[in-house]
């Protein structure tokens, strides 16, 4: 006698048999909910990941446009000279740095006080509407003529000997009619370390004629206002770098400020501050209107100047006596523009901060 | 139905396991925001001190000035009041922040620093941008950007001079103490100058303190005196605690410091 079959085959599911609604799909359920178990997680962990990330690259991106701000606001500072710029943008990293600057008070004839302000963004290149913004401010003074007027003369060397067609006047040879500036004080005649002769009496003139200054070239460069160190530097951009600009193109009052570095056998005209990296050895043809500075002079220099010559910033001369065949004589106008080419601004110390 | 059996457990094991893992996951990030939202928080206004500006420097306490708005006096009027310009004037001044002004000594160019609330400091009278103008200061577009500070004899001996830089500034009081949230653990209180301690952090472990770096030197957990003007560096210890979201578990925690170097107004 056959007996029936029992269990779940025995109920119609046979093996193989596919779709069975007898086991009631209980696997597939679990599995379907531990994937959505997963997935949660998984949503959940990018989110927590992103956002780690988000709030991270915002918070370097704010502290690069801070940088960025100090960065510009030193800059500025650093590269001005001559008349202060209203309104510079520079490119720094990833941001742009956009400083505007701000008269707030005249110090006296030379000096005024500026407010220095650099606003700095940073993009984000997925959400470019809403860059990192971060601004700074300081406080500069500008010196608009830096330089101070101690001689027509000032060399850093020990003798001056004054001949040959050679004159240092220190009395000025314009009037207050002529310029701002015009009708200056008499100066110095000449500045140096030992000893200055003249050929003939009115060689040299000034109130006094000569002074000595032990301190050398040291004193000189604590003394005249200027910051060598700058005006040398390479990486401190001039109008004209070891060449002269067309005169007769520029604008009457435009003094430029020009740098030649190494040995310059000066035969030249022009006006201007002329900086000379090197050693300064003016031939008969140099003629200049405003202002020489020079890291040294030649042992014998000639030439016409209407202006102030000073020569010793890094060292002693190293002639120690220098044939003194130039004509210096001071024409404060000329001295009074070429100076304000000089104009710098010194950031005060303690002053940067965050503007909130 | 054995094997059933060893599936269901296997599952519901594993769930069980995954739920804890999860709400462990959960009060770890939870514990690591607060820490870093703490420090976030307590390090942007930290960065802002202004030199010899950290008046409180202890393990449990800092009090930091910083600087509001600094400006130049471009006009003196009176022997007690003095013209000055701030970006955006009073109106973009959070007035009731100010704890004081500082004078900046033109020389040295060093911070003196006394407290005073705005409604000292506040000059009413006079024509501030005007006085300036003639001064040489450039008020186009911004006269109202000048403002005239009053009773400036009564803080400063000598009064500050026309072209010498003066600075609003806040103060604020960070203190780490028993939480009035959860008193179980610790929290990061704020204060304003004048105000009371609110606490923005709970959670925090009994380790966190602030450290302090004079200048050269290493991380010290009191300051005090003369050596608070050679503070250049501060570190927000902030450990953070909670407890595990099962028993027999250790608390969670999360060592989280910042080192802030102090660069602002010097």
């Amino acid at each position: 006698m056959n007996r029936p079959m029992v269990g779940r085959r025995a109920q119609g599911c046979a093996h193989g048999e596919r779709p069975c609604s007898a086991r009631g799909g209980f696997v597939l359920a679990l599995v379907v909910f531990m994937l959505f178990a997963i997935s949660v997680a998984g949503m959940t962990g990018y989110l927590v990941v992103s956002s780690e990330f988000e709030l991270s690259k915002h918070s370097g991106q704010g502290a690069e446009a801070l940088a960025v701000a100090r960065a510009g606001l030193e800059r500025f500072t650093a590269e001005q000279y001559g008349v202060v710029d209203d309104t510079v943008a520079y490119a720094l990293g990833n941001g742009v740095a956009t400083v505007t600057t701000r008269k707030l008070f005249a110090r006296d004839s030379i000096t005024d006080m500026y407010y220095i302000r650099s606003e700095a963004t940073v993009d984000d290149i997925f959400t470019p509407g809403a860059p990192a913004r971060r601004v700074v401010g300081g406080y500069a003074i500008h010196h608009r003529r830096p330089l101070a007027h101690h001689a027509v003369v000032m060399v850093g060397a020990d003798n001056v000997e004054v001949r040959g067609g050679g004159e240092a006047h220190g009395w000025d040879y314009k009037t207050v009619a002529d310029c701002p500036g015009g009708g200056a004080s008499q100066i110095t005649g000449v500045i140096t370390r030992l000893s200055v002769t003249e050929s003939a009496t009115d060689d040299i003139e000034g109130s006094p004629e000569y002074e000595l200054w032990s301190g050398g070239w040291a004193e000189i460069v604590d003394s005249v206002g200027l910051r060598w160190d700058v005006l040398s530097d390479p990486n401190f951009a001039v109008d004209y770098e070891n060449t002269l600009p067309s005169f007769a193109s520029l604008p009457a009052d435009s003094f430029p400020l020009i740098r030649y570095t190494g040995w310059v056998n000066a035969n030249f005209t022009g006006r201007g501050v002329l900086i000379v990296d090197g050693v300064f050895d003016p031939g008969s043809s140099f003629v200049w209107d405003g202002i020489v500075l020079a890291k040294e002079v030649d042992d014998i220099i000639q030439g016409d100047l209407d202006g102030i010559l000073i020569a010793g910033f890094e060292g002693p001369n190293t002639y120690s006596t220098v044939d003194f065949r130039t004509d210096v004589n001071y024409h404060s106008c000329y001295v009074y523009r070429a100076n304000e080419t000089l104009a710098y601004l010194e950031l005060l110390p303690n002053t940067i901060f965050e503007v909130n | 139905m054995v094997l059933s059996s060893v599936v269901i457990l296997l599952v519901s094991h594993s769930f069980l396991v995954q739920n804890r893992f999860y709400a462990t996951q959960t009060i770890r990030t939870s514990v690591q925001d607060n820490a870093r939202a703490a420090t976030e928080l307590m390090g942007r206004e930290v960065r802002t001190a202004m030199e010899g500006g950290v008046v409180v420097a202890a393990a449990g306490t800092l009090t930091i000035r910083s600087p509001l708005a600094l400006s130049v006096v471009c006009n003196r009027d009176g022997i007690g009041s003095a013209d000055v310009y701030t970006e955006g004037g009073e109106s973009d001044l959070d007035t009731d922040e100010i704890a004081g002004i500082a004078h900046r000594d033109p020389v040295a160019g060093t911070w003196t620093a006394v407290n005073a609330s705005w409604s000292t400091l506040n000059g009413t009278s006079g024509d501030p941008a005007g006085e300036c103008a003639i001064n040489g200061a450039d008020t186009l577009d911004v006269a109202g950007a000048f403002h005239r500070i009053a009773n400036l004899n009564t803080l400063f001996s000598p009064v500050p001079a026309e072209g010498d830089v003066v600075m609003l500034f806040r103060e604020t009081t960070f203190a780490i103490q028993t939480s009035e949230l959860d008193p179980s653990t610790l929290g990061i209180f704020r204060a304003a100058y004048g105000d009371s301690l609110v606490e923005f952090a709970t959670g925090v472990d009994t380790t966190a303190q602030f450290q302090y770096r004079t200048v050269g030197g290493t991380y010290v957990d009191v300051v005090t005196g003369a050596a608070l003007a050679q503070i250049d560096a501060l570190r927000l210890v902030a450990d953070a605690r909670k407890p595990a979201p099962t028993g027999g578990v250790d608390d969670i925690t999360f060592g989280w410091s910042v080192n802030v170097p102090l660069r602002v107004v010097r």
